[in-house]
This record gives structure tokens, sequence and C-alpha cells, in this order.
């Protein structure tokens, strides 16, 4: 299954046809949902469904979306997304892939109902494609809806975290606002953008292995953790506070810049 | 020989001789003071004081003594200087002599406290205070004397510190003089900041002053003086022994306000304003004093009240412009003041404590020489014709009638003035005639010579003071000399109408009804609400709203609902809403999908 994964992952990536980057897409979903379901819990099941609807419609509109265009201007390459209502669908497909508000509501139930290690794919691999395609396709992006969602999903992520016990959900609402901020910047420097995934991927994958060490999920049993591996756990500290984004540490670079540039756009 | 040399020496002579009580015990052990001692003492700096007093009648001769400079910053220099002129040197043998008599008072009075020298001592410490006062050629040194009395007045008021009311009296004291002195440091700052002295004889060049720093030095003389506004003070004061009451509150302290008053004249007189504040000032303070004494029935209360009137009428004269005839009055009352209030003190002690005059009665016969100098101090209160008061009140009365100024001020003052002879006549009749109420076995006795002497010494001056004084001074202003006949002599009509009225409310005594407490009589014996009103209302709204500022608007409020934890509050409601939206069912998710893709395609179109 991490094969398919991995096989569908490049495929949307290196695709300069809308068929390819679809057909990628598909491998992933339904490569990753034997893996979220693998316990047999009616939670993990329900957690396979609920991902496989929203998902299944997403590429649905993300076709949609490139048939509108093939059909107005004729061409099915990435990179050339000219008409106005494919763009304004396919910012909203890849927004449901992605999970940014006003479609994020999937995302904490899912990420609950998957182990530790699937949660943690699915956090960071499964974003990969969606993100590209979002870099490839930037310039003809309609940046008011953009910044409209992003703004929603930072502050969303994390009014919503705050009330959760269960640590997966706090970390899906976390990957929310963190998706926020990616696509704020991305109409301006489609870079800062990548530099803010890259950085967000290797924080979450620190803090999933780590919780998956211990085996926590709760934020009950997060507490004891100290007396199993006291190393670990400060170690998680200093993950989580770069994680919101504390100056000294690696979390606060992509944001300082994110904010640098939206000011001279004259935007924050 | 040099008078001036001669008028110098002795003063600073009287005035060392009143210090040797203070250093000599300092200096070695076995000087040790005695209340007799003290008392001698100020007897030799009252002889002493004599001379430079005959020598400035003689003469004419004032001076000025300068004995050290303070250098407080180069260009303002404040000289320790005395200014001997007619006011000083004629005020300091009066209140020696005044004091010589109260302390040789005291050595019966106070005979059985285990104290006494210690209340001997802060006598003494307030008489220096007091002269210090008096001589004082520049405002600063003033304000030493005015601080010192104050103090002074503190301690000895609640000499008896047991008794709750005692302590609430001192304070009161304390509070209500403060007060007062925010005012005079309001002029002392003025005049530091625009005439960069505060030397008195440099009080003339000002041509107008402003109205501000004269009202601070209305508000000094009131908080002082007691006038309206700042007088429930001196009522209480009367918690503090008999001497306490006949020295500060009669004679002496609470005549520094007028005092300060009156050496600042110069800079008053143009200023119409405080003029006109100083007469509407003076005229309610006496009406209002005079009416409250009218329904007192602790003797004591009655003569402090008496005080509070006539310092309301030399408050009056003051704002008549007549600063001389102030002086006048307040050297006339502080003899047959001085006396009431050691005759009240020889019928208390003799009556074992009893200061209610419902308790007394009869005493000519039993305390004669006491009830004789109780009737002539209070002749002289009224303006008895030729006895003491005549000279000072009867020619203010005259003044105020024949003066183009306020006729409110006129009206209230007379009114006052049959109030005076109404409740004197109260107070005598109660205290003296009639059958007596006192009980059956009481210690009577007023064989000694310590209460006698001083008594029928003052008795002599309240009713010499005042021709003695009038007859070897040469006025300022010229007094009016004609005036219709019923001008002339309202002062005597309005007292012997009072007399009558009086003598007849008296014989309600003898009918045996109870008397109905209407309005005017609860206005009367409460002393007009005003310590009702001022005193629970004032410090309760200060102190609930400090601690409202404290606590509430501080703590409370601005650390917790605006600051850190209202931020929080707002977070949680925010949080709690948004997790209600999160249902977990797929079918509500996906519609919000649907929907919200249709407002994004709509709003671009």
């Amino acid at each position: 299954f991490t094969a398919s994964l991995l096989l569908g992952t490049t495929l949307t990536i290196s695709s300069n046809h809308w068929i390819m980057a679809w057909a990628g897409l598909e491998i992933n979903t339904l490569a990753i949902l034997p893996m979220i379901s693998k316990s047999h819990h009616p939670r993990a099941i329900e957690a396979a469904t609920k991902y496989f609807l929203t998902q299944a419609t997403a590429s649905a509109l993300l076709l949609f979306s490139s048939m509108i265009n093939a059909w107005q201007t004729g061409q099915w390459d990435i990179t050339q997304l000219t008409n106005p209502t494919s763009c304004l669908i396919l910012t909203s497909a890849i927004a449901m892939k992605l999970g940014l508000v006003p479609f994020h509501f999937w995302f904490p139930e899912v990420l609950q109902g998957t182990p530790l290690t699937t949660g943690l794919l699915l956090s960071t691999l499964m974003k990969f494609p969606p993100i590209t395609l979002l870099y490839m396709t930037s310039p003809s992006l309609n940046p008011t809806v953009l910044t409209s969602m992003a703004i929603l999903s930072t502050a969303l992520g994390g009014w919503m975290g705050l009330n959760q016990t269960q640590i997966r959900k706090i970390l899906a609402f976390s990957s929310i606002s963190h998706l926020g901020w990616m696509t704020i910047i991305i109409s301006y420097n489609p870079k800062l953008t990548l530099l803010n995934f890259y950085l967000y991927a290797l924080m979450t994958t620190a803090t999933f292995l780590t919780l998956h060490t211990t085996k926590a999920s709760k934020l009950s049993t997060l507490m004891t953790t100290w007396t199993k591996a006291p190393a670990l756990n400060a170690a998680l500290l200093l993950t989580l506070l770069s994680l919101a984004g504390l100056p000294p540490l690696t979390g606060f670079l992509p944001k300082w810049l994110i904010i640098q540039e939206l000011t001279k756009q004259d935007m924050a | 020989m040099d008078l001036s040399l001669v008028l110098n020496t002795f003063t600073l002579l009287t005035l060392t001789t009143l210090s040797t009580p203070i250093i000599f015990p300092l200096l070695s052990d076995s000087l040790k003071n005695t209340p007799s001692t003290i008392t001698n003492t100020v007897k030799a700096s009252f002889l002493i004081s004599l001379i430079p007093m005959t020598i400035h009648i003689h003469s004419g001769s004032e001076s000025l003594i300068t004995l050290w400079e303070w250098k407080f910053i180069m260009t303002f220099k404040i000289p320790i200087s005395l200014k001997l002129d007619f006011y000083s040197l004629t005020f300091l043998p009066i209140a020696l002599f005044v004091s010589w008599s109260i302390l040789q008072f005291a050595t019966w009075y106070m005979a059985s406290d285990p104290h006494a020298t210690k209340f001997f001592t802060y006598l003494l410490l307030f008489l220096i205070a007091m002269l210090t006062l008096i001589v004082a050629n520049n405002l600063f040194v003033l304000f030493i004397g005015w601080e010192g009395v104050g103090v002074m007045s503190f301690l000895l008021i609640s000499w008896w510190h047991g008794r709750a009311e005692a302590n609430t009296a001192a304070l009161q004291a304390i509070l209500y003089n403060r007060v007062g002195d925010v005012g005079l440091i309001l002029c002392l700052a003025w005049l530091a900041y625009t005439t960069n002295t505060w030397e008195i004889q440099q009080l003339n060049s000002p041509h107008q002053t402003p109205t501000l720093p004269l009202l601070g030095l209305i508000l000094a003389a009131t908080g002082k003086s007691a006038q309206f506004g700042l007088h429930p003070w001196l009522p209480a004061a009367m918690e503090g022994p008999t001497p306490v009451s006949a020295l500060l509150h009669s004679s002496t302290m609470v005549v520094a306000g007028i005092f300060l008053l009156i050496r600042t004249h110069p800079l008053l007189s143009s200023n119409q304003t405080a003029m006109t504040t100083c007469l509407c000032l003076g005229a309610l303070s006496t009406l209002f004093a005079a009416t409250c004494a009218l329904t007192q029935n602790d003797i004591k209360k009655i003569i402090a009240f008496s005080t509070s009137s006539q310092l309301g009428l030399m408050m009056v004269t003051i704002g008549l412009n007549l600063p001389q005839l102030a002086f006048l009055h307040i050297s006339t009352h502080a003899f047959f003041k001085a006396m009431l209030f050691l005759c009240s003190g020889s019928i208390i002690h003799n009556l074992n404590g009893e200061q209610d005059i419902r308790k007394m009665g009869g005493l000519q016969k039993m305390l004669p020489t006491t009830t004789s100098c109780l009737t002539i101090g209070n002749l002289a209160l009224m303006g008895t014709p030729f006895l003491a008061g005549f000279y000072s009140k009867d020619q203010i009365i005259e003044c105020l009638n024949t003066s183009y100024l306020n006729s409110w001020a006129l009206i209230l003052t007379l009114l006052a003035t049959s109030f005076t002879a109404v409740y004197t006549i109260r107070m005598t009749v109660l205290v003296q005639t009639g059958f007596t109420r006192i009980p059956p076995l009481t210690p009577m006795n007023e064989n000694n010579p310590a209460i006698t002497s001083p008594i029928t010494r003052l008795a002599l001056g309240s009713i010499m003071a005042g021709l003695l004084i009038t007859s070897y001074i040469t006025p300022t202003k010229t007094p009016p000399m004609t005036m219709p006949l019923s001008i002339k002599i309202t002062a005597l009509v309005i007292t012997i109408l009072g007399i009558i009225i009086a003598l007849e409310l008296s014989k309600l005594t003898q009918t045996l009804i109870l008397t109905k407490q209407t309005p005017l009589y609860n206005f009367s014996t409460s002393l007009g609400y005003f310590n009702l009103l001022t005193h629970r209302l004032t410090t309760k709204t200060l102190l609930t709203g400090g601690q409202n500022i404290a606590s509430h608007l501080v703590d409370l409020s601005w650390y917790k609902l605006l600051g850190p934890e209202g931020l929080a509050n707002l977070q949680l409601t925010t949080t709690k809403t948004i997790t209600t939206l999160h249902s977990g069912l797929i079918k509500a998710y996906l519609s919000s999908f649907a929907l919200s893709l249709l407002i994004i395609l709509m709003s671009a179109h």
C-alpha cells in the first residue's frame, strides 16, 4: 500500500496533463483507504468512509474544472488554466482535498479514526499533491477566495483546537491553520508556501512519531509520558512550540516571512 | 537710655524665661519641673513682658529682631525674625497674664492627675508655639507656630486618652485644622512665587492681589478659628480638661486664624471679594454657633459655642476692614472667656464631675466667688456697657450698622448678638439661681486660693481691660462718631430684648410642661445637622471610592474583565460555539461543502 501511495504522489507531481493529475490523486485516495481502516474499529471504518466521500467529491470537482477549461480553451495543460469558473472550482476542489475552511469538517474526525502512523501520512504526504497543484496553477487563481479561505482557516483552526482533548484532533486543527498560512501567500510568493509546507511537514512528522512512540492519543495520556521517556517528552515540548511558531524555533520562520511578504503587498 | 535696646532685651528675656522649664531638665537631672515652678515661670514672664508693652505705649516704638537667616536658595532668604509692633507687644502680656491665671488654676484642677507635670509642660510648649506665632515677622515662622499649636492642641485634647470620645475629638481637631493649613500653604506658595518674600512688611506692595491666595488665607482662618464649614472640632474639643479649653479654645489658639488675617490685612483690604467672603462667613458662623448654643445642656459646650460665635464676630470685623478693632475684641475676649472656662471648671470639679446644667442650680449660695465671677464674665460677654466686652463689641456693631455693606450680614450678626444674651442668661439662671438640682452629697469647697485668685484676677481684667486698652492706643481708623440714636443703642436694645426673652423662657421650667421636639429645636440640638451629614458621608464616600478604585477597578475589571481573563473568556465563547458546529454528520458536511461552492461561484460572477 505504501508503494501505491508513493506511485500516486509521484504521478501527480510530475504530471502536465490534468487527467494524469487526477489519476494520481485517485490512486492516492484508494491506496490510503485500507490503511485507515486497518483496525476494523467502527470509528476507523467511519473515518474511512468520510475520507472516501470527501476525497471523491474533490476529485470529481477537479475533473469537472479541468473539463470546463478544456472545453473553453481546448487544452489540458495544468499551468494554462485560464477559465475563471474552472479556476474557482479548482480552488474549492483543492481546498476540499487539503482541508481548508469551509471544507474542513472531515479532517478532524478522519484523523481521529486513523492509527497514528497513517495519520501522519494523511497529514503530510496526502497534502503534497494538492499543494503542488496549487503551486503550479497559482498565477491564475482568484486571490480573494484564497485569502478569505486562508484567514478563516487560520482563525477557525486555532479556535477549534482550544476545546479538544484528543491529540489527533488537535493536530488536525493545527494542520488546518498551517494550511491557512500556506494558502494566504500563494498568490504573492508561492515559494514561501512551499517553504512553509516543508517545515510544517517536518514538525508534524516529528510530533506524530513521538506520539506513536509513547502511544499517547489523549491529553491525559500525554501527561504521564514523562515517566516513560523523559528526554522524548522534552523534545516533544520543543517540537510543539515550534509548531506554534515561537520565535527562536524554526516554526517562526515561515510565519515571519509570510507576514513580511504580505506587508509588502499591502495586505497585513 | 536707648529705649529700643531695652525693648528688644526685655522681649527676648520674656521668651527665654518661658523656655527655661523646657531646657533645664535636659541639662541636669536635679532640675525637675513641678507644676508650681512652671506657674511661677509664666508669672515671671508676664511681669517682664509688661516692660516692653509700657515702652511701646509710652513712645510708640516698634522693632524688628532678626535672629538668623536661612539661606534657602540664594535669591530667597527666610530670616527668623520677630516683629514687635503694637499687636504683638500688646498681646504678649495679655496672653501671659491669662496663661498665668490658667496655670495657677490648673495646679488645683489637675492635682489628682499622676502626670500633672507633663500636662504643664504641654501647656508651656503650647504657649511657646503661640507666642512664636504672635511675634513672627514672616509667614514662615508664623507657620511654625501655627503647626505647633495644632499639634499641642491634639496632644492636650486627648489628655485623657482612655476615653474614645477624647480621641475622636482630637482627631477631628487635627483634621479640620489640616484642611485649613492647605489654604495657608497655598498662600505661602503664591507669595513666594510672586513677591519672593514671606516678610510681613513686604505685604504692602501688591496693589491688587488675585483672589485665590486670599481665599487660601480665609480657608486657613476658617480651619483654625472654627468658622462655619470647618467648625465641628471646637465643641468636640471640650473633651479636654478645663484648663486646656480655657487656654487653647478660648483665648489663644482659636484667635490664631483671626490674627493671621490681621497680619495679612494689607493684602486683603484691596480685594472686595475677599472682604465680602469674610463678612458673610463670619456672620453665618456667629449666628450658627449662637443657635446651637441655645439648646445645649453641657456647660462647657455652651461656652465653646459662645467662643465660636465671638470668633464669627471677629471675622465680621475683619470683613469690615477694621483689623485693629478685631484685635481689640481678641484681647478683651481672652479675659472673660478664660474666666468663664475657669469658673465652669471650678463648678465641675466641685460637683464631682457634673457638667449638665440641668443638674446644677442654686450655686450662688454655695460657691459665691465663682458664681459672681461667672456673672461678671457673662455680662462682659453680652457687652454690658463699660465692662470689657462693651468697648469692642459695641464698637463693632456700631461700625456694622453705619457701613454701606451687606445687610444680610448685619441682620445675622444682630440676631446672633441677641442669641448671645439668651443663652448666657439661660446658663446663668440654670446654674446659679433657683432651687438646687445637685445630688445631696457633694464635696463643695472653693476656699483654695489656687481657684479664687486666678478667677478674681481675670474678673478684674474683664472689667478694666477694655478701658485700659482703648485709652492707651491710637486707632488707625477714626471710628464713626455720629449716628442716629436708634443705631447707637442697637446693640444694647437687642441684648436687653434677649435677656427678657430668656427670663420669660426660664419661667417655663417652673410650669412643668415638657418641651416638645419641634424641628427648630432639633436643628439647634443636633448642631445644625452638620456633624451628622458631613462626618459619615464624606469619609464613607472617600473610603469606598478608594476601595472601588483599588480593588474593583484595577484588580477586578482591568486585570480580569478587560485584560487577560477577558481575552481568555472571549476565546472560550468562540471555541464552544464552533465546537457545536462540528457534529460529525457527513451529510451535513457534504451539504455545507456544496453550499460553499455555490457561494464561491455566485460571488465570482
